[in-house]
């Protein structure tokens, strides 16, 4: 194809991505209004369900279904990149060489890792009454663990950080949400129908499975970050050789 | 006059989304992109929908950022020099 | 709009307008100055937001935002060391650095006067001591490559 060819194609399908979009804002309700039919129903609901956060009850009750499609994309995702970043055979690992970390600096790290994984766990904890929950709360305390490579030396990271365990987790987070789905479907109802007592409305014990749920995806999502960041650090410090590094010139110079 | 905030902080995401495609340098864009998830952060909360602000402050304040920056380390070849050698650029 | 949402406004335009521009130009450690105290700036509206909003458990955003915003300053002055060291922060922009670690906490303490007692209290409270210890970590993690320069021609 010609490159006026080309261009008079994707011509074509700007003007047609214009128009249908042009069609679609002129049909929306104006910014702001006051009629909300779809959040009024779900509020009422959430409210029903005894859930403060009627994010959390569309997220892990009226619509958990839809959660769980998501956090596979996740795992999904993830265990692409296990998969791409893998070792190969014509590479070889190193150990990173020590970092001079100033010590105050590491210090800092070593104070905040624990309040930053405690805020992670809050997070999760509170999904069912405030913002936040099992995705937000798992990547906080997935990002808190890395303060030790950050700030301290990979080393040490790799210390508390055994991959395979954290794989370990990464799966059995995403069984569990399963399983509790299916605990519902036992209980006579429906695949991840909320089948506990709701509680009372505002205290941690609210929302059924709400909680449960999100502790589920909680430790999915930590789990799956950790082992994405081990391939992405395992890659940019410890292994050597194959496609990136020494090549690199001789691509560029093939490219010229 | 109660949109003014929310007009402030979109043009910010429009502005940050600029700067963040006009800028060629991969390490240097995830600092923008880091302005960005910020402005975008202040937009979900004007909009009264902390849950989203929430995932956006907890994935791009320290995650994307690492990951990106690895992912230069990583390309530029300088593995486990950890910063010191130095290329040409 | 009351005037905690006001206030809000007004470091949105005069805070982090400005950081935007310091992040998206000049050389590398003023992207990274810059970017830092955009995280300080937005974790302080985000505390106005929730006060003018009345809605305490916005308070989250700013008591995530006060541990991850110093965290991924540390990761850029980690991982664009050479960088930071090439061209390293003057002593002006590291006291800059020290002098707003220290006027952020005053800033939270209208917060806590108002919201008084509470669950919201103590959480501010964190908030305001983990943006005091983070900005001025960050900012000494930043000036890092100059303090180990003058350390070797000293000794």
């Amino acid at each position: 194809m010609s490159k006026k060819a080309r261009l008079w194609l994707l011509a074509v399908g700007g003007i047609g991505v214009a128009v249908l979009l042009a069609f679609a804002v002129f049909d929306l309700p104006g910014f702001g209004g006051t009629s909300h039919p779809y959040g009024d129903r779900a509020v009422r609901s959430a409210l029903a369900r005894h859930t403060a956060n009627a994010i959390s009850s569309v997220n892990f009750d009226q619509r958990a279904f839809d959660t769980l499609g998501e956090e596979s994309i996740l795992f999904a995702a993830v265990l692409g990149t296990v998969v791409l970043l893998r070792e190969t055979r014509d590479e070889h690992s190193e150990p990173p060489e020590p970092v001079h970390v100033d010590p105050p600096v590491r210090r800092y790290a070593l104070i905040t890792l624990p309040v930053t994984l405690l805020i992670g766990l809050y997070v999760i904890a509170h999904g069912q009454l405030s913002p936040g929950g099992g995705f937000q709360g798992g990547v906080i305390a997935a990002t808190a663990l890395h303060l030790l490579y950050i700030a301290v030396d990979y080393k040490a990271l790799e210390h508390i950080r055994p991959a395979a365990a954290y794989a370990v987790a990464d799966a059995a987070g995403e069984a569990a949400y399963v399983l509790l789905g299916t605990a519902g479907l036992l209980a006579g109802s429906a695949f991840l129908a909320n089948f506990l007592p709701y509680g009372t409305l505002n205290t941690l014990s609210s929302g059924g499975t709400v909680p449960l749920l999100n502790a589920a995806i909680g430790v999915e999502v930590a789990g799956a970050i950790v082992v994405l960041l081990a391939r992405f650090l395992d890659q940019a410090l410890e292994i050597e050789g194959g496609g990136a590094g020494g090549p690199r010139r001789h691509d560029e110079e093939g490219r010229r | 006059m109660a949109d003014l905030l929310i007009v402030l902080a979109l043009t910010l995401v429009v502005a940050a989304a600029t700067a963040a495609v006009f800028t060629r340098n991969p390490a240097r864009q995830a600092l923008v992109l880091a302005l960005l998830g910020l402005a975008l952060a202040v937009v979900f909360t004007v909009l009264q929908s902390p849950d989203v602000a929430l995932s956006q402050l907890a994935v791009g304040s320290a995650l994307t950022p690492l990951m990106l920056l690895l992912a230069v380390r990583k390309v530029r070849g300088r593995g486990r020099h950890d910063g010191r050698a130095r290329e040409p650029r | 709009m009351n005037g905690w949402l006001v206030a809000a406004a007004t470091l949105l335009v005069l805070g982090v307008g400005p950081a935007l521009w310091g992040a998206a130009t000049g050389p590398v450690r003023r992207r990274v100055v810059a970017q830092n105290l955009a995280t300080l700036l937005v974790c302080l509206v985000m505390l106005l937001l929730a006060q003018g909003y009345a809605r305490p458990a916005y308070i989250d955003l700013g008591l995530v935002l006060s541990v991850l915003g110093p965290a991924g300053t540390l990761v850029y002055a980690r991982l664009l060391a050479d960088e930071l060291a090439a061209v390293p922060p003057t002593a002006r922009v590291a006291r800059a650095m020290t002098t707003l670690s220290v006027a952020a906490p005053p800033l939270v303490l209208p917060l806590c006067v108002v919201t008084g007692p509470g669950r919201s209290l103590a959480k501010l409270l964190v908030i305001g001591a983990l943006l005091m210890a983070g900005n001025t970590v960050s900012g000494r993690a930043m000036a890092g490559g100059a303090h180990l320069q003058r350390e070797t021609h000293d000794g």
